[in-house]
């Protein structure tokens, strides 16, 4: 059977559940969406954007919808399913200077959640088998709470380097994490390694886990690794290391540093290079449910043997809400500078919408 | 110069708005914002707008959800007060410790929980064991603890209620209750279902039951007595003494929780609360004040 058609009968499998589940467990319905309104403050984009880009100085931009379903089947048992519509979903072929190559740039939703939750096969922990969250950022990605104005380090440093350091929010597989105590958290996953937005092309899975410690309250260090074959010869690698420091009250500080190797990264000479990030970040919560403040500092360094490479980029804003908390602006300054002396800095202005209900 | 472009005016205009409107936000007047428990929600309400009687400058908003509920907005900091039925579970405490929250307890009542049938329902009383049995689903009809032959029908709370965590850890040995439970979103409905339903079981903090005016139970209600084993006195959660002695078997503290030591305004009122004043009003309102144990557990936490 194609792998697709696999996928395929998983998904009625799970939906079968979800019909059959008990008309009174615990059925909870949520929906966020994010969208902005954003500007070229600069309109340097002679080597980072298009001439079309650069003309279109300002624009309106959908980036994400979520409509997620959960059941509670039981104390020990749930189950999730998150649809997601983004921006680049259906209209990967787009740029701004040339029509799409589809019929039309329609936002299509997607899966991106889709799996059983059992907490009852030891305590104090969450084993997950279907399309689940991965152990990579989760973590960073809560601290952060800004995913509506930016992505975290690894997760975004695609969409900010060019370069594909395999890091996806989810994944198909299964994963089991937990508690020891206060102070020990742990996670263990095994994945098809591709993410939610391909099929699974090899034999080889991802495998990954973390650990976080915690000596006092509000004070956490986590590392993270992942080891994943690339084919019968190569491998790729990961590690990561977090700290998280909430010990004020309001106040939340955090960084993360990563350092991915994959052996098929190597230099037209053949030296192999690594990837690697830091970012800093804080966020200041001054009247609860009203009013915060954050800011954040990452410096990409894409290729470890090319130092021009490199990108610093900061973000700052602050988080409104004037009516009810379903309904916030962001306003959010985004400042790149480049190590490349030939590139001028950009810099972005995004009024950024956050909607949930 | 440089002509300054639209999006220059419209960040310009964003920052400008963030500093109007900060000052303005953090010159709101505090409110006391107290979330969780809707087994003590009607309770906290009442003594909150007693304590804000008594001082006009105080401002209290109290809100339900369930204790589940209120423990996560104290983690988040969205509430100063958590209401609680329920001790705090291990993952609660684990996110809490995570999240820099080191939580106190303040016991400021104590409910006798109670089961209840319908009021055509002839049974008197039930053991612990019966009652659980009953709730997990292995005993299915009246006819098997004495009562008349109909389908027993399942009446409770959903998970984020402390008041199903406590009866489940309680009661039900920790085991699932029956998927047959009709999951109710708070105690009234639960009441109103039992009245409405004569093969009907249910269950409900104390204060809920009481009709005041006569200091029954309400019309339409019957309040079992519980006893520990076959072998126990049954007694009611309408008899103060025997919630006060522990013979009463499904008593419980109902709890206000706080980030860390209380301090200022929320430490003021929780004061009142547990002293003679509010726990008059926790008479009153048909729940039990609290004995010597919890007062000595409210004084090591208020220091």
């Amino acid at each position: 059977m194609e792998r697709k058609s696999i996928q395929r009968v998983a998904v009625f499998a799970f939906l079968a559940v979800l019909a059959s589940a008990n008309l009174f467990a615990q059925q909870t319905f949520s929906t966020t969406i994010y969208f902005d309104y954003s500007f070229n403050l600069t309109q340097n984009g002679y080597l980072t954007g298009t001439d079309a880009a650069k003309a279109l100085n300002n624009k309106f931009g959908f980036r994400r919808a979520y409509f997620r379903y959960e059941n509670k089947v039981s104390d020990t048992l749930k189950f999730r399913f998150t649809f997601d519509a983004d921006n680049t979903a259906n209209i990967t072929a787009v740029d701004f200077g040339k029509a799409s190559t589809k019929k039309d740039d329609k936002l299509r939703p997607f899966i991106k959640h889709l799996y059983l939750d059992y907490s009852g096969l030891l305590p104090t922990s969450s084993l997950k088998i279907g399309m689940i969250e991965t152990l990579t950022f989760k973590m960073a990605e809560d601290e952060w709470g800004y995913r509506s104005v930016a992505k975290t380090l690894v997760d975004g440093y695609k969409d900010v380097t060019g370069v594909d350091i395999r890091a996806s929010s989810a994944d198909l597989g299964a994963s089991l994490t937990g508690a020891i105590g206060k102070f020990v958290r742990y996670g263990a996953m095994v994945s098809s390694g591709e993410g939610y937005s391909h099929p699974e092309y090899n034999k080889f899975k991802k495998l990954s886990g973390n650990l976080r410690i915690i000596p006092a309250a509000g004070l956490s260090v986590v590392g993270y690794y992942e080891y994943e074959k690339q084919d019968d010869v190569n491998k790729a690698v990961m590690y990561k290391v977090d700290g998280y420091f909430d010990m004020v009250k309001g106040l939340t500080l955090a960084a993360e540093y990563f350092s991915y190797n994959n052996d098929k990264f190597m230099n037209a000479d053949k030296s192999h290079y690594d990837s690697r990030g830091l970012s800093i970040f804080g966020v200041y919560k001054i009247v609860v449910d009203k009013f915060n403040i954050f800011a954040r500092y990452d410096h990409y360094i894409p290729n470890s043997t090319k130092s021009l490479s490199n990108i610093n980029l900061v973000i700052a804003g602050f988080d409104w809400t004037p009516v009810h908390k379903s309904w916030r602006l962001q306003p959010n300054i985004w400042y790149y500078t480049y190590a490349d002396s030939t590139r001028k800095s950009d810099a972005y202005f995004n009024l950024t919408f956050f909607l949930s209900f | 110069m440089k002509k300054l472009n639209l999006g220059t005016l419209v960040a310009m205009a964003g920052l400008s708005l963030a500093l109007v409107f900060t000052p303005s936000l953090l010159a709101q007047k505090k409110m006391i914002q107290v979330k969780g428990s809707d087994t003590m929600i009607n309770l906290v309400q009442i003594l909150a707008e007693e304590y804000m009687l008594r001082n006009p400058k105080a401002a209290i908003a109290v809100l339900g959800g369930g204790s589940g509920t209120g423990i996560s907005a104290l983690i988040n900091g969205t509430c100063d007060i958590a209401d609680t039925s329920r001790e705090w579970k291990e993952s609660e405490v684990n996110l809490a410790w995570e999240k820099g929250v080191t939580p106190r307890n303040f016991a400021i009542a104590v409910d006798g929980l109670s089961i209840i049938v319908n009021e055509k329902n002839p049974l008197a009383k039930l053991t612990m064991d019966q009652v659980g049995s009953i709730y997990r689903g292995e005993i299915k009809n009246w006819k098997a603890v004495g009562g008349p032959d109909k389908a027993i029908s399942l009446y409770g709370r959903q998970s984020n209620s402390g008041t199903y965590v406590f009866l489940q850890e309680h009661v039900l040995k920790n085991k699932n209750y029956s998927t047959d439970m009709k999951e109710m979103n708070g105690n009234a409905q639960i009441i109103e279902g039992v009245k409405a339903d004569e093969a009907a079981i249910g269950y409900v903090g104390v204060g809920y039951v009481v009709d005041k005016a006569t200091g029954k139970p309400m019309a339409g209600l019957k309040v079992l007595n519980i006893s520990k084993d076959e072998k126990s006195e049954a007694f009611s959660p309408m008899d103060k003494q025997a919630v006060d002695t522990r013979n009463y078997p499904i008593a419980r503290p109902l709890y206000q929780t706080t980030k860390g030591k209380p301090s200022g305004d929320v430490a003021a009122f929780i004061q009142w609360e547990v002293g003679p004043e509010g726990q008059k009003i926790v008479e009153r309102e048909g729940f039990y004040t609290i004995g010597g144990a919890y007062k000595q557990m409210n004084d090591k936490n208020f220091k």
